[in-house]
């Protein structure tokens, strides 16, 4: 489905206090759009798991945000790309409580939670994509 | 004027030193702000050795990014200190291989850039940044037992770590029964932060102290859930004043209003 994109900002992830910035973005474009309070904080904190782990896991990368439509109506679109060593089982990245640095485990799988669409693209060459859709 | 004579001309007036050698590292040309920085003339520096002229960390070892342009073929970059007279500064040097006509190298060509408003605004904001730190975890008395820690920004494991050391220094000092821990200024619990609270509860409770975490709000409380994070049985209340109500009901105080 063709969507438009309406606003977009990039934020550089080189280290873990670039959060902050990707953080306070994401929720000012949400707020934009409408999103309610709760939904600005989920989308918030999807966006805090995806660079803490393009940083963490994937030596920095970029995180950007988009304000996009399609013919339903209106919606944010986090995309964090990163150039690491990628992820070598997806399915199990997404499983909940997997972990592979004692943390939770619970990123990945809460992400998918969180938002409508969520695709994950990684191999060891490329880094990791990942591209996560939430709608109003 | 020829086009090679005007482009030397041009290197000659860049306001930082230029600098090529040759493979012996033998001066083949510095530009005028090179020769400004040594306080000498091209005549008194021609053919010199450039480590003889730069007495610098990296002279001599494997260290020089001239050395390494040449074996790697390549521009390289790096962080150096040169001492000039009984001055040392701060420099940012890039070195690229020096190549003749055919491709040959031939030697090294070198620039260097003078940082040392960078590094003093670096430390200065290192500084800062600790002092922010110091006083972004104030782990406060409120009452008899009571110690209360208000976090605000963004939690990432470094400041956990400091929160931790903290608060257990607190409750050590004061020897609290009841630490009341108010995320309501926390930017996003993600799991990271979830991951440093439950963490932070465990280590007080090790040290026979209870902790009750404040200041959760709707969207806080429906993220957690989200995320599918189990708090398991940490005690949560959505206000400062309802966990302060807790901590004195547990530790039997009675509050009235005076008559």
């Amino acid at each position: 489905m063709s969507r438009l994109v309406l606003e977009q900002e990039e934020v550089e992830l080189t280290d873990i206090s670039d959060n902050v910035l990707a953080l306070s973005a994401a929720r000012h474009m949400a707020e934009r759009i409408g999103f309610t309070e709760v939904e600005q904080s989920l989308i918030a904190t999807a966006v805090s798991e995806l660079s803490t782990n393009a940083v963490r896991y994937g030596g920095g990368g970029v995180l950007i945000l988009r304000h996009i439509s399609n013919c339903k109506g209106e919606g944010i679109e986090v995309e964090a790309v990163d150039s690491g060593p990628g992820i070598a089982d997806i399915d199990q990245a997404l499983t909940d409580s997997y972990s592979t640095a004692q943390s939770l485990g619970l990123g990945l799988p809460g992400v998918r939670r969180i938002m409508d669409e969520f695709v994950i693209e990684s191999s060891e060459e490329c880094g990791t994509r990942c591209v996560a859709r939430k709608w109003r | 004027m020829s086009g090679a004579d005007f482009a030397v001309s041009i290197l000659g007036q860049v306001p930082t030193p230029v600098m090529a050698v040759n493979n012996d590292y033998e001066l083949i040309y510095l530009n005028e702000t090179g020769l400004k920085l040594l306080g000498k003339g091209w005549e008194e520096v021609k053919g010199q050795k450039c480590y003889d002229l730069f007495n610098s960390a990296h002279c001599k070892s494997d260290e020089c990014r001239v050395k390494q342009a040449i074996a790697k073929q390549t521009t390289c970059t790096a962080r150096n200190e040169v001492r000039i007279g009984q001055r040392t500064i701060p420099i940012e040097y890039t070195a690229a291989p020096l190549r003749d006509d055919e491709g040959n190298i031939i030697g090294g060509l070198e620039y260097i850039v003078d940082i040392t408003r960078q590094v003093r605004d670096e430390r200065k904001l290192q500084e800062q940044s600790k002092t922010i730190l110091e006083i972004s975890t104030p782990a406060i008395s409120l009452w008899e037992g009571i110690i209360v820690l208000p976090l605000v920004g963004v939690v990432d494991s470094f400041r956990a770590q400091q929160m931790m050391q903290a608060m257990l220094s607190k409750i050590k000092e004061t020897a609290s029964k009841i630490i009341i821990l108010d995320i309501q200024g926390v930017a996003a619990v993600d799991t990271a932060v979830a991951n440093h609270l439950i963490k932070i509860t465990k280590a007080t409770k090790l040290m026979g102290c209870k902790c009750l975490i404040s200041g959760i709000s709707p969207a806080v409380a429906e993220t957690i859930v989200q995320l599918g994070i189990d708090l398991g049985d940490i005690e949560t209340s959505s206000t400062l004043k309802d966990a302060l109500a807790d901590a004195f009901e547990q530790l039997h105080f009675d509050v009235s209003t005076a008559k």
